[in-house]
């Protein structure tokens, strides 16, 4: 049986951050992902943070992968504009949140994972190479068992294998976990659902628009209305040429009042100022005249498909300066107005020839769904189970805090501390629990990420209540009146804190995170104290049908999910909950059609959950 | 790195893939107007040779004989194997070859890579312009090794230099006959299509993807690994080579008749919701006993 150091288990940015460090270290690593390649199954919102603490360090991607991640790395904007918007109907109150997104950062970026995590896979493959190691891409890791003092991991791929100690960077559905009994499948409580859509949008509109420059980016939150009664939130990031919109709502919530992702995401792009912002150009192909000639229908689709294709192409590399240069200098046009000369003549082309319309409404390129942990109800508290030390998602490590969301920064810094503690072991050849998993878990309890799950930082507060300063104490209600008078003095909010962090998360979560503070503050809000916003058009929202057609899969026969009970209630609510409709109800039974499963987790709870075999299931494009 | 040695016949074959093919007026090809590119039996014949690689570190040399223009097949072959070496048989003497003179000219160019002492050449099932599949059996009875046809599927063991060979045959009139052979070094292996390499250790996967991004360096590089030789360098007889060396000519094409369709086609316009419903309906009875769930 062939022998590695150590192996890691999942592809995602945690996963590679683990390899990456390892071999910084001159480790041997061996990561194997289930996915075609890196990056191919990954979602996130998504902005990637680094982080400056007030105390203590954090491990950021640019001290993994070095100043060449600023440099070189595909992130797409920095975000320099923060808002939270409370809606209600048209209209709309907002509050400048910028503050709170630089709170202890060094910088935030919008991000889109297809394309990083393939970068962070290459800066870490060949890394690991030079240690002997590397990356196994298209390989599903089955089971890992302890046999005669040897730890030996199974694939539905390879041959077994032989590791001495494990990272297990499997995501929030981690099978390690599951399997080992590290710790329980997450409950709706511990979970929040996200879903997105990536929108298109050609670059200098986005930076028009958003009033923006060519670096920078936006960050747009929405609470209120939009969320139709749900505890959660609407965001809308800027990228390079694209937009993440999307919905993050409290399981729980979901379960208590079902309603289908989609319909959320809808309700937030219905929003007059979402749909003003996500607005743009698009070419509606005329009927093809059915009296013509088969042969003439033919040439008129192609031509008309091809024209709208240049035109598309054309446009977005008009609307971006890289691109415009790269046109000119490659001698395909000699100027930019060349280009936009073109352009026109495309479009009269298709308007006069083949008429074609211009309209107004918006481009989705990609819809995609997670399951996100909410740190503070599930990170697990040791996190390491015999050798195998657990990392991001797959510990539930992710910290909310009020529209703050940050964890692809926090498996990032896991993944330094896992690697620092597997390091430490191989040099002691010593990988027992009580030493490597502690010492990790040490390690992971000194990480400020833990800390922001565990405490109320009453710095960060200030900044939501400096940003609250004008709104009339009548709105907060008689429930909050008392909590913002007391908070709005400096040393009463220091002690209100500290009594607060005495009280504990637990007994103040329920306080803080209510339909109160997500769905009628905002309501109120918006209602007396917003400005009137309208849309100029109605966007046309693809169906959920259309939504997975355009998804890549690679199609496994055999079904990675298995209903356990097709009576439960819960799974009765999947036929709503589950983002691609997987679920449906036949005779008062569900049934399962596994075909356009995106591999959320959703269902998790009551299945017998998998991830599709190696190479199987979902490849999305952005992530 | 083991010192296992293959060499890998290819040939420059024109694309048939749609969209790429152009005929002439009589129905023949028109070569000027045809792309051509590595024949898709000697991609074939490149990936059992990369498994090689990948598997037992293997020296790997590609070989041809062709116009200049060939060496694009050399390129896209070092692509899927990452070749350590590409080796060009080019000589205005060789034109007009049939299949036995092809084969002194790769027997003799590969009798000189790595002083003769090939383990294993591998060659494609045929080539998809000319069909006759005759040039690697000859090819490997002229270098005098064991000739092994239609194998889907090889291992080396490298301790006694033997070759476990599958191979797909056709037995008293059975189809599909899957047949195990032990041969020893140095054998030629004439690929299946149906071949299909796996990599199924950790080991193999890591090696795969090292040598593959060693092979996309290489291949955009690939005029530093190429050597071209003539009918001089490679010291071949000229009366067994070119014209003069085939003892076949080709005097008449003659097309295939056309079979007759037994399937009756019906075209239905998909236009309204009643011709999608005769189209259903008509599914059905074809259907009719099935139950599907």
């Amino acid at each position: 049986m062939e022998s590695y150091e150590v192996a890691i288990i999942g592809g995602g940015s945690a996963g590679l951050a683990a390899l990456k460090q390892l071999s910084n270290l001159g480790k041997q690593a061996i990561l194997i992902e289930a996915g075609k390649k890196a990056g191919t199954k990954n979602v996130s919102g998504g902005i990637l943070y680094s982080k400056k603490p007030k105390r203590g360090r954090a491990y950021n991607v640019e001290d993994v992968y070095g100043s060449v991640f600023l440099s070189d790395a595909p992130i797409e904007r920095r975000i320099t504009q923060y808002m939270l918007h409370a809606t209600s109907g048209n209209k709309v109150f907002t509050m400048d949140l910028t503050a709170a997104h630089e709170y202890q950062a060094n910088f935030g970026y919008s991000v889109l994972l297809g394309k990083l995590n393939s970068w962070f896979a290459k800066q870490a493959g060949e890394s690991a190479e030079k240690q002997g190691g590397g990356i196994v891409s298209g390989v599903h890791v089955r089971s890992v068992s302890w046999q005669d003092g040897k730890t030996v991991i199974e694939t539905d791929e390879l041959e077994p294998f032989e590791a001495k100690a494990v990272i297990a960077a499997d995501g929030v559905n981690s099978e390690i976990a599951e399997m080992t009994g590290a710790r329980n499948k997450f409950t709706p409580e511990q979970l929040y659902q996200g879903v997105k859509v990536i929108v298109k949008m050609p670059e200098e509109i986005i930076e028009e628009r958003f009033g923006i420059g060519q670096e920078d980016g936006a960050a747009h939150l929405y609470a209120g209305d939009v969320t139709l009664n749900h505890i959660g939130g609407g965001f809308l990031y800027t990228n390079r040429d694209t937009l993440s919109v999307g919905a993050v709502y409290h399981y729980d919530s979901l379960m208590q009042r079902p309603a289908e992702p989609y319909t959320l995401v809808n309700a937030l792009l219905k929003n007059p100022m979402v749909a003003e912002f996500v607005k743009d150009e698009v070419a509606v192909k005329e009927e093809i005249d059915r009296n013509l000639p088969k042969e003439e229908q033919l040439r008129v689709r192609f031509a008309v498909s091809k024209l709208v294709k240049t035109w598309n192409e054309l446009r977005d590399a008009y609307h971006s300066p890289s691109a415009r240069k790269r046109l000119v200098e490659g001698g395909k046009y000699k100027s930019e107005e060349e280009i936009k000369a073109r352009l026109d003549s495309v479009r009269s082309e298709l308007e006069g020839k083949y008429r074609t319309k211009f309209v107004t409404d918006y481009v989705e390129l990609e819809y995609a769904a997670k399951l996100v942990p909410d740190g503070k109800r599930c990170a697990m508290r040791k996190p390491y189970y015999k050798n195998i030390l657990f990392i991001g998602d797959a510990a539930g490590r992710g910290v909310f805090i009020g529209p703050r969301i940050e964890g692809l920064n926090v498996g990032i810094d896991d993944a330094v501390r896992a690697a620092n503690a597997v390091a430490r072991a191989i040099d002691r050849n010593d990988f027992s629990s009580n030493s490597m998993g502690e010492h990790y878990s040490q390690m992971i309890e000194e990480s400020p990420f833990t800390r922001d799950m565990k405490e109320i930082d009453k710095d960060y507060l200030k900044i939501f209540l400096d940003a609250a300063k004008d709104v009339p104490k009548d709105i907060i209600g008689q429930r909050y009146g008392m909590v913002f008078k007391l908070m709005s003095s400096g040393t009463l909010r220091g002690l209100a804190v500290g009594f607060a962090n005495i009280l504990g998360y637990d007994r103040l979560l329920p306080l803080v995170e209510s339909e109160d503070t997500y769905v009628q503050v905002p309501i109120e809000l918006a209602e007396k104290m917003g400005r009137p916003v309208a849309a100029t058009y109605e966007p046309t929202l693809p169906t959920i049908a259309q939504r997975v057609a355009q998804l890549k899969y690679d199609d496994d026969r055999i079904s990675h999910i298995k209903v356990l009970d097709h009576e439960s209630e819960f799974m009765k609510k999947m036929v709503k909950l589950c983002p691609t409709n997987c679920y449906s109800m036949e005779d008062g039974e569900i049934t399962l059609q596994h075909e356009a499963c995106i591999e959320c987790g959703t269902c998790a709870k009551e299945t017998e959950w998998r991830h599709p075999r190696g190479e199987k299931g979902v490849n999305y494009q952005y992530g | 790195m083991s010192d296992l040695k293959i060499a890998v016949i290819v040939k420059l074959e024109p694309d048939f893939s749609e969209g790429n093919v152009s005929y002439n007026a009589d129905g023949t090809l028109n070569r000027a107007e045809t792309k051509s590119i590595l024949g898709p039996h000697s991609a074939v014949a490149s990936s059992a040779a990369f498994y090689a690689k990948v598997k037992y570190g293997a020296r790997i040399a590609v070989t041809t004989m062709g116009p200049p223009i060939a060496d694009t097949a050399l390129q896209q072959a070092q692509l899927l194997c990452d070749a350590d070496e590409l080796h060009l048989y080019s000589d205005r003497m060789f034109a007009g070859a049939d299949t036995l003179a092809t084969a002194e000219v790769l027997k003799t160019g590969i009798s000189k890579v790595e002083g003769g002492k090939m383990d294993i050449v591998f060659s494609g099932h045929r080539a998809s312009d000319g069909e006759t599949g005759q040039t690697g059996p000859q090819t490997a009875w002229k270098l005098g090794f064991t000739f092994l046809g239609n194998v889907i599927d090889y291992n080396v063991d490298m301790q006694n230099r033997v070759v476990r060979a599958r191979r797909m045959i056709s037995l008293q009139g059975f189809y599909d006959v899957i047949e195990e052979v032990e041969a020893p070094l140095p054998v030629f292996i004439a690929i299946d299509p149906s071949y299909k390499a796996s990599f199924n250790t950790v080991s193999q996967r890591l090696a795969f993807e090292k040598y593959q991004k060693e092979a996309k360096e290489r291949a955009q590089n690939y005029k530093q690994y190429l050597k071209i030789f003539n009918a001089q360098q490679l010291g071949v007889d000229p009366k067994l080579v070119g014209l003069p060396g085939s003892p076949t000519i080709v005097y008449k094409v003659e097309r295939i008749p056309k079979a007759k369709a037994s399937r009756k086609a019906e075209v239905v316009d998909g236009s309204s919701r009643d011709q999608i419903a005769k189209v259903a309906a008509k599914m059905y009875e074809v259907l009719g006993g099935m139950v599907i769930k």
